[in-house]
């Protein structure tokens, strides 16, 4: 049984002196400073990490014959499709019904002229002489495509980029994909600050921001006043979440610190509106059969979540009891089912019973239990 | 590779609500909210449904399993005087009338998985119609194309009545008319088939056509055209023209070329 509180019972709120609901923030004088303050008094140690540029955003200095070109995608297709017969037996396959949209999409982020002219070459009428403007030489788009499938590389650290509801973020090794799941992190929030606008005037946070994906698509549905807190442990994910943040003017509304959890956030006690937070959620022994893609090639930092996963996650709900004023809200991802479960329980169980209302479980477009939410009373 | 198709309520972007989803088939327009008065200050009771679900409700998780396939595709038009006319709603109240349906390979989701599961398919559950769309990058592009792809099957396939004798046609379908038309009473320049509002015009106008019996001639004449130009008019947009050939092989008239 997941309903637990009858909502907000004020005089719960007052009269819990439950250890870990203790530190109220009102005992704590008012430490806020501005964003930008903060932030020139935090030198971080990820500058010197420069983020790749991702291939659609690079000069297309190479100019390149038609027909070499074609002589390449005929080379990449017949690739793609090879892969089904060479891997038929074992579990993790590539798709060639994927690989060749992917194909499509390496083509259209390298090619400065209409994709078309590789795509429908019948209908060009040109032998192939003319010259086209790429962004990768010839030599860089085979080995990209052979890294693709021969080393099971993601699509989305070969071109550099993922697309993630409305923008365009770049990613490389060293920071996570970000999942379509997570999409309804966002949409929850915005959903949530359209009905009751006092979500919009504190402050929200984004633990484990990675790309920075969460954070600037809640910065973009906070409007102009909102303000957002992303942080991570990983330098390469605070350069590429910083790059990002840059790459869409955010900011003025996103600081991006780094750091463990709540500890770059000590400032803000008892004062954030929202947290929200994809931890590392995979259970360890789950690590060695992930997806070829997801194992080799994402950071294990990102993925692994300790025994049964949730190492992270409770660390979260406690910082969650912390950090939130009363009546802020929160979303977690988890690993579905089981996990959102052993959350939720913990939080009306543990030491932690009297500090949320109004738990719920909200499941994914895939039907599966993916996030736990809740406001602290 | 198990394909499953699992299909979610998609109420305002949120599949969470299925476990109230049969009332939404008998009352399509109007939305289902849960209403609860019990939470705290400020929260509309609205968001307190979306963000209500929870498996204690005995619904495991909005997943009603795939009715994928026995769907029905094959719904081509729909007669009803009282059916209300849907391109008049907005892209979120469209969106309510849909169940998302999205495409998983099974297993965990979330972390586990890189793939690029974008394709979206929307059931328009009124009508039954589904249209959907796989080929872009994100899901939110995808979304906004099945979206603009349902607004044209339902102008196709959903027909209203029309009173011939004293037809008097609405301003989505003279917006779409050429210049020449002699009951085209405004002088503003004519909408053409790339432009979304050309979707309504065209409805209007299978609707006119429908109750001609898919004579050209009868329906031009309603519309002040030369048969000539309403010939040219509905050869413009490939899919207006299967859809007045379709009514006319249904009466054994020579199609359209
Ligand atoms: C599953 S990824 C989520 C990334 C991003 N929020 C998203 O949804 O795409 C988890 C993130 O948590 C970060 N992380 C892991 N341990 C952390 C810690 N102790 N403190 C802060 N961040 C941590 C990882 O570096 C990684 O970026």
């Amino acid at each position: 049984m997941i309903r637990i509180f009858p909502s907000l019972r004020l005089t719960s709120l007052l009269s819990a002196a439950k250890p870990l609901c203790s530190s109220s923030p009102a005992k704590k004088p008012p430490q806020y400073t501005s964003l930008t303050e903060s932030k020139s008094s935090r030198p971080t140690k990820s500058l010197s990490i420069t983020p790749k540029t991702p291939l659609y955003l690079r000069t297309p200095s190479h100019a390149t014959s038609l027909s070499e070109v074609w002589k390449w995608h005929d080379w990449a297709k017949d690739l793609a499709s090879s892969v089904e017969e060479s891997s038929k037996n074992s579990e993790d396959t590539l798709d060639s019904v994927i690989l060749h949209r992917e194909l499509k999409w390496l083509i259209e982020d390298s090619i400065v002229d209409d994709p078309l002219v590789i795509l429908h070459r019948s209908e060009i009428a040109d032998n192939g002489e003319k010259n086209v403007k790429l962004r990768a030489s010839l030599e860089e788009l085979y080995d990209l495509w052979r890294q693709r499938i021969e080393k099971r590389r993601p699509f989305q650290y070969v071109v550099g980029c993922e697309h993630w509801r409305d923008l365009v973020l770049c990613v490389e090794e060293g920071v996570l994909i970000p999942r379509p799941e997570t999409e309804l992190i966002v949409d929850m929030v915005e959903e949530l600050v359209t009905r009751d606008e006092w979500f919009k005037k504190d402050i929200w946070a984004d633990l484990g921001t990675g790309s920075g994906a969460i954070a600037i698509g809640i910065a973009k549905v906070l409007g102009s006043r909102g303000r957002v807190i992303a942080t991570d442990l990983s330098p390469v994910a605070i350069a590429v979440a910083g790059h990002n943040v840059q790459r869409y003017s955010l900011e003025g509304m996103i600081e991006v610190r780094e750091g463990s959890w709540f500890e770059p956030l000590k400032d803000l006690e008892g004062k954030l509106v929202g947290l929200v937070s994809n931890p590392p959620y995979i259970p360890s022994d789950d690590i060695p059969g992930l997806q070829a893609e997801v194992g080799r090639h994402e950071p294990k930092l990102a993925l692994d979540g300790g025994i049964d996963g949730t190492d992270s996650l409770f660390h979260l709900c406690h910082g969650a009891s912390r950090m939130l004023q009363p009546g802020g809200f929160f979303v977690f991802e988890t690993n579905g089912e089981k996990q959102s479960k052993m959350i939720v329980d913990y939080m009306m169980t543990s030491d932690l019973k009297d500090c949320f209302s109004d738990l719920k479980i909200v499941s994914d477009f895939a039907g599966i239990n993916r996030f736990v939410t809740g406001f602290r009373l | 590779m198990a394909i499953m198709a699992v299909a979610a309520l998609f109420h305002a972007r949120f599949p969470l609500l299925l476990r109230r989803s049969i009332p939404l088939l008998s009352a399509p327009t109007s939305v289902i909210y849960n209403h609860r008065t019990l939470l705290s200050d400020g929260l509309s009771t609205r968001l307190c449904s979306i963000l209500r679900y929870s498996s204690s409700d005995g619904v495991n998780g909005g997943s009603s399993g795939g009715d994928f396939g026995n769907d029905n595709d094959s719904v081509s038009v729909v007669s009803d005087v009282q059916s209300p006319n849907y391109l008049k709603f907005t892209d979120e109240e469209l969106m309510k009338q849909c169940r998302l349906e999205t495409f998983r390979v099974s297993g965990p989701g979330g972390q586990h998985r890189n793939k690029r599961d974008s394709a979206v398919r929307l059931k328009h559950l009124p009508t039954g119609i589904v249209a959907q769309a796989v080929e872009d990058r994100s899901q939110h592009k995808n979304r906004a194309s099945a979206l603009n792809r349902l607004r044209t099957l339902l102008a196709i396939k959903v027909r209203n009545k029309v009173d011939i004798e004293a037809y008097a046609p609405p301003p989505e379908l003279l917006q779409i008319l050429p210049p020449k038309s002699t009951i085209r009473t405004s002088s503003g320049s004519q909408i053409g088939p790339n432009n979304p509002k050309f979707v309504p015009g065209m409805q209007a106008l299978l609707d006119v056509i429908s109750a001609s019996d898919g004579s050209i001639a009868d329906s031009a004449k309603l519309l002040g055209l030369s048969t000539g130009g309403l010939s040219r008019l509905i050869l413009s947009h490939d899919g207006l023209r299967m859809a007045v050939n379709s009514m006319r092989a249904a009466k054994g008239i020579k199609p359209l070329k």
